[in-house]
């Protein structure tokens, strides 16, 4: 008899996938299941969690100009 | 540029009007004059024709006045003329509808009896206004409304009605008194000119009208009256009916109508009212001195300009515009008649967490760019406007569906006889055969188990 699990597809960049995985790999209870390089089911109680931390370390990675009105240009 | 876009909305709004009801409307001279100026010119072609005809117009001759390169705008004119019963064509003959020619002929003639075009007060007013502060009213009025929508903090909230109406028509959601915000619509409705957002605010008046019980007839002879009132003149409240009166209290919110006091006898229609039918042409001369006051840009002279390393200078002063810009831009700096800021990803993404698109930002900046911008080809600075919306797909990275996966089928055939199943119901998101796995959305869940279980546990 097939089985039915329930949780929430995710479709995504194989970059994105790989912060996900990135993510489970600290707490392993992230991921439902593993389909393809852009695919993936996770859990339902995680979904906003990791749209934080993804949301996270891409802010890492960005430059903000902004910060530079502290440091006015001579 | 924007102008087409209302006319054909308030035209629409009446050919979707059922025939008695037009048949009403077109009893008021006003309000048929009104509707005969919002027709394209060949549709008033048309109409001069046959107005001070009583024959029908035969088919055969109309075809003949039209050049064939202007066919189609031909066709155009009479279907619309006819879905608003204003002509009826019948064996090859083209006849006008009696009433319409009759109310039109009373307007152009001055033969009116019924004071469909309002009523001048015959005393005088011991507070009488002039057409000066009548603009003023009408700008810091409209302007209240503009204001409130971007969130300027000017502490000034409109009237409830007015919040009502915002609401309804989705240009700001939320639950007063928390504050509302402003919608991706209500975006929308920001980059308009100013008549196409008094129109869109009117449709959405008139829909609102017609739950409150109110007569769209009614409604309507009053707005298509407002239209033919003389800017500066009062007029008086006797001929009004007591819907009209309602609406009295409602315009005289959106700045249309200058009331002293609420219960005055008389009102004096403002600029926004008195142009609210009258041609694109006359809306860049007469009103064009309210315009710029109100947007401070009209459709040749944009005020922004963008380089390519994301700065922004607007060269404006209207607390609105800059209210506008400081949706998406990160402001920095203010001088005496421009601002200066950066668009940045943080700024970008505000933007876009409050509904408002990469392309509305992209739009706006281009109808609004400095004329020094038109110089260059193509007009933004193509880094800035992918970047923009390298943004928007970045705040898309993950889609996301809830639903079940299906696993563990016992064969292939098990597998195909359920995926061939989800995928007619339309609730199959993805799938893998080889693998012996597919995902169905979260409605399509109990399907599949209640026809597994009817089917293939049935079978046994």
């Amino acid at each position: 008899m097939p089985r039915a699990v329930k949780g929430v597809f995710v479709e995504c960049d194989p970059s994105i996938k790989s912060l996900i995985l990135n993510i489970d790999s600290k707490s392993h209870n992230v991921i439902v299941a593993d389909l393809d390089d852009e695919h993936l089911v996770i859990d339902e109680r995680q979904v906003e969690n990791v749209k934080r931390q993804l949301d996270a370390q891409l802010a890492e990675n960005t430059f903000n100009p902004a910060e530079l009105d502290n440091n006015p240009e001579k | 540029m924007a102008v087409p876009q209302f006319r054909t909305s308030i035209n629409e709004y009446l050919e979707g009007l059922p025939e008695t009801v037009l048949m009403r409307l077109y009893s008021s001279p006003a309000t048929c004059l009104a509707i005969f100026r919002l027709q394209p010119s060949m549709a008033q072609l048309v109409v001069m024709s046959m107005l001070f005809n009583e024959k029908a117009l035969p088919v055969a001759r109309l075809n003949a006045w039209v050049q064939d390169s202007s066919r189609l705008k031909q066709y155009e004119a009479t279907a619309k003329l006819q879905s608003m019963h204003i002509i009826r064509e019948a064996g090859g003959l083209i006849a006008l509808q009696k009433t319409f020619r009759t109310s039109l002929r009373n307007a152009i003639t001055g033969g009116d009896s019924n004071n469909s075009f309002g009523i001048p007060c015959d005393t005088e007013d011991k507070h009488k206004v002039d057409i000066k502060f009548l603009d003023e009213h009408a700008n810091s009025q409209w302007e209240l409304i503009l204001h409130y929508m971007v969130g300027t903090g000017t502490g000034k909230v409109p009237n409830n009605g007015v919040l009502q109406l915002l609401k309804r028509s989705g240009l700001m959601e939320g639950h007063p008194p928390a504050p509302m915000r402003i919608t991706n619509a209500g975006f929308q409705f920001l980059l308009q000119d100013v008549k196409a957002q008094i129109w869109t605010l009117l449709l959405q008046y008139l829909n609102m009208s017609e739950d409150l019980q109110m007569d769209a007839v009614e409604v309507l002879h009053f707005l298509f009256m407002l239209g033919s009132l003389e800017l500066g003149q009062d007029y008086s409240l006797a001929a009004l009916s007591p819907t009209q009166k309602i609406m009295l209290d409602d315009l005289r919110d959106y700045g249309l109508v200058y009331q002293r006091k609420s219960s005055s006898k008389r009102f004096y229609p403002t600029r926004l009212a008195t142009t609210l039918t009258s041609d694109a042409a006359v809306l860049l001369s007469a009103s064009a001195s309210l315009d710029s006051a109100i947007t401070k840009t009209d459709s040749e002279a944009g005020f922004v300009i963008l380089e390519t390393n994301f700065k922004v200078y607007a060269f404006t002063e209207s607390p609105l515009q800059i209210a506008v810009l400081n949706l998406f831009v990160h402001l920095r700096s203010r001088f005496s008649n421009m601002v200066t800021g950066q668009i940045t990803r943080e700024s970008v993404r505000k933007a876009l967490a409050n509904g408002i698109t990469a392309d509305q930002i992209v739009t706006y900046l281009t109808v609004h760019a400095h004329p020094q911008m038109r110089k260059s080809v193509p007009l933004l600075p193509p880094t800035v406007v992918d970047q923009i919306k390298l943004w928007q797909l970045e705040m898309e990275r993950m889609k996301t569906v809830e639903g079940y996966l299906f696993s563990d089928f016992k064969n292939g055939s098990e597998y195909d006889v359920l995926a061939n199943y989800a995928r007619e119901l339309g609730v199959m998101v993805w799938e893998n055969r080889s693998k012996g796995l597919f995902f169905v959305t979260k409605e399509g869940n109990q399907q599949i188990v209640d026809y597994y279980r009817r089917k293939i546990q049935g079978i046994k």
